[in-house]
């Protein structure tokens, strides 16, 4: 049995750490009332520790017990600010460190964050580098969420720098899930948020239950670090469960590699380096040569593909999990990104010289009572 | 001369006519009545007249002595009642004629004497002797149930007393005690036997007794006693006759009442209190209590069975059984009495519902009380655990 980490750093990580808790308790609306009387159900031995330095955005949790979150004491945040979340998470660090010490060791971690919030940004890169140092064998997954682009310059500049650091942190991969990709999924932003956060859990729990689950044919936690080394060691994920009008395996596959079925906007055919496709479904529904054959398919382009099957009753599920040699779309972002500090430095020159002008009005007078 | 002479004529007429009349006036026999006592005498010219005794009231003989002075008459005769008697030829010839008119008693008569107006005026001369003492005998009679009411099939006994309450003997003393009341049958004594004789204050009684045979108000009609003084006098007497109540036959009528106040809880101990009370008006004898239990298991009752001698009319016997209950339910013990209540052997029965009950869980509620505590205990402790 794997044992898992999953640690929600900031307002967005804590929120898809609560989704996680909530899909352990059957998910939907009956887990409102089922966590008052089951246990949720993880397939691992899985420990979640929500941490933020916003104590009103850990109250907002629902599935999360309350020994499960952590409030590291800096006020009231960090006010987007990732130097000052820095120093927060150094003047914190035993503290964070032994909150998860106590929880026993761990064969994996995911650190659920957003590359643009305050908290989430600054902690992360940081808290990843304590816990490779602090666990020898873990394997930390990053899993990092980029912003709306319309939020604004300065998270765009958090995304920037902090993505540079997670990519120099030692972890196995980060993947990535981009807000303004599945925007579209929904019409307002808050119900984005929601179903981008319910996405997100369902695959998370669905890989780790895979990794755990006794398979057809196998796939495991070496399999994965390997994909995740892959490429640029940024990764996604894409989803399909095939419906009842259509339960073809070939279509299945097919159809969890789409853009539309990604966290991510990515191009297989192209941009993969290395891939991971875990199937799902009733004995009678899966093809084992059909799979073959999809999976050689994208092996063809995608070079290494590692395929899992498991026989589970229902409709078959797909997951596939890659890494890119390419990321065109980070590009744009840094862009976006430094021409917004590009801005934001003028309107702060300006600003200056405006005062400056409006302060040398008063430059030789002095004050007269 | 000649009116003169005429006078004298009419005078002399006169006195002619005068002593003519006084001549019939003389010879004219007339009567006075007398009431004599024995002894009493009537004086009326040479003769007197005196009664001796009344021989008889019944037959109206009495006894006069009539005499004369010089003794030329000197007699002593019966006289009957309404007959006149004549002495010395009578009235009409000069004499005396005496009628007994009338007899009060044993001592007095009423006497008419007739005579002629020239003997004089008859004067009565009390007698001066002591009246003598009455020889009269006077019964009173009795007769008495010694109970006034009475049931069917209970003995009374009858008393006839007889009492000579007069002066003198009573002989042939006859008491007649009938008809025989059809309301009784007479079991010893009857008829009833007195003493022909009995001087005077003496009494006697006879003694019958009669068994009361049906009910129903009954005037007992008097008895009759006749009886004759010394003289042969027949009299009589009877008592005052009166009324009885002869009530129906008498009999026990048991009452039985079976009272358990409470429900028996299972394993448990109860009590039944059995009271058997006698609300009739004979006594109950042999008296034998037993009872069934219905259903037969489940409740077991000690004690239910009793005997006794005797309950008397009003009176009442209490005892208790004991009753233990070894299986929930309801059952009915049943109470058969059996006893004699003077007309035979009569069965009385009496019933009570006994109630075991279910065991009871004291702390029954709690198997509500302690999951919602512990459910809500868990929720609230599993809403602490995800309250932040």
């Amino acid at each position: 049995m794997l044992n898992v980490l999953m640690l929600g750093v900031g307002q967005c990580g804590n929120r898809i750490l609560d989704a996680i808790n909530r899909e352990a308790f059957g998910g939907g609306g009956a887990a409102k009332l089922a966590k008052y009387y089951l246990r949720p159900k993880f397939p691992s031995r899985v420990e979640t520790l929500a941490i933020n330095t916003a104590i009103n955005d850990l109250k907002e949790l629902r599935f999360t017990t309350a020994k499960d979150r952590m409030h590291v004491a800096n006020l009231h945040g960090v006010g987007a600010n990732r130097n000052v979340g820095k120093q927060a998470f150094m003047d914190n660090r035993d503290m964070i460190m032994g909150e998860i010490e106590k929880r026993g060791d761990f064969d994996i971690a995911f650190v659920i964050t957003s590359t643009s919030g305050g908290t989430g940004s600054s902690f992360s890169p940081l808290l990843i580098n304590e816990l490779k140092r602090q666990y020898r064998d873990i394997t930390v997954i990053t899993v990092a969420v980029l912003p709306f682009r319309e939020e604004g310059s300065l998270y765009l500049q958090n995304a920037a720098f902090s993505m540079r650091e997670l990519m120099e942190v030692d972890a196995e991969g980060i993947i990535l899930a981009d807000n303004q990709y599945m925007k579209r999924f929904s019409g307002d932003i808050a119900s984005a948020y929601d179903k981008i956060n319910n996405m997100i859990a369902k695959r998370l729990l669905f890989l780790i239950e895979s990794l755990d689950s006794e398979m057809l044919s196998v796939t495991d936690l070496g399999d994965f670090k390997t994909v995740m080394n892959g490429g640029l060691r940024i990764g996604t994920m894409g989803f399909y469960q095939a419906d009842s009008k259509n339960l073809s395996i070939k279509d299945a596959i097919e159809n969890s590699l789409k853009p539309v079925n990604l966290l991510y906007p990515a191009n297989v055919a192209d941009d993969a380096a290395r891939a991971m496709i875990i199937i799902q479904g009733s004995r009678e529904l899966l093809d084992v040569d059909e799979i073959t054959k999809e999976v050689e398919r994208l092996s063809a382009s995608a070079g290494h593909v590692f395929k899992g099957i498991v026989v589970k009753k229902g409709r078959p599920k797909v997951l596939s999990v890659f890494t890119v040699a390419s990321a065109p779309e980070l590009e744009s972002i840094y862009a976006q990104a430094a021409r917004g500090m590009q801005d934001e430095k003028e309107k702060r020159s300006r600003a200056r010289k405006q005062l400056d002008d409006a302060f040398a009005h008063i430059e030789d007078l002095e004050e007269i009572y | 001369m000649r009116r003169l002479v005429y006078l004298l004529l009419y005078i002399l007429l006169i006195q002619a006519a005068h002593a003519k009349e006084a001549s019939d006036n003389n010879d004219e026999v007339t009567f006075k009545d007398f009431t004599l006592n024995i002894g009493d005498r009537i004086d009326l010219g040479d003769y007197q007249m005196e009664l001796i005794e009344i021989q008889s009231v019944r037959d109206g003989l009495v006894v006069m002595r009539v005499s004369k002075v010089g003794g030329s008459l000197d007699e002593q005769r019966a006289l009957l009642l309404d007959s006149p008697n004549n002495f010395d030829g009578g009235a009409e010839n000069g004499g005396i004629t005496i009628t007994v008119a009338d007899i009060f008693d044993e001592q007095s008569a009423k006497v008419r004497i007739e005579y002629q107006q020239i003997l004089g005026t008859p004067r009565k001369r009390a007698s001066e002797r002591p009246a003598a003492a009455l020889d009269k005998p006077e019964l009173s009679v009795q007769k008495s149930f010694d109970k006034n009411q009475m049931s069917v099939g209970d003995e009374v006994k009858v008393t006839i007393t007889v009492k000579n309450v007069g002066t003198g003997q009573a002989l042939g003393i006859k008491a007649e005690d009938i008809p025989p009341l059809p309301e009784f049958t007479y079991v010893a004594g009857y008829p009833p036997k007195i003493k022909e004789t009995l001087d005077s204050g003496q009494s006697d009684s006879a003694v019958y007794v009669m068994n009361a045979v049906k009910e129903g108000s009954i005037r007992v009609p008097a008895i009759l006693v006749s009886y004759a003084d010394a003289k042969k006098n027949a009299k009589s007497n009877s008592s005052e006759p009166f009324n009885i109540l002869i009530r129906p036959k008498s009999k026990a009528d048991l009452a039985i009442k079976l009272a358990c106040y409470a429900p028996i809880v299972l394993d448990g101990k109860g009590m039944l209190n059995i009271s058997i009370s006698n609300l009739g008006t004979a006594s109950a004898t042999r008296i034998e209590a037993d009872g069934t239990v219905m259903p037969s298991v489940g409740l077991q009752v000690t004690g239910l069975g009793k005997s006794f001698f005797e309950i008397l009319p009003g009176a009442d016997v209490n005892y208790s059984a004991k009753l233990s209950g070894q299986k929930p339910g309801n059952y009915t013990i049943r109470l058969k009495v059996s006893y004699d209540g003077g007309d035979g052997s009569v069965i009385r029965e009496g019933t009570a519902e006994v109630v075991v009950l279910e065991r009871e869980y004291k702390y029954q509620y709690l198997l509500l009380i302690i999951p919602i505590a512990i459910i809500t205990a868990w929720m609230y402790r599993r809403y602490r655990e995800y309250k932040y």
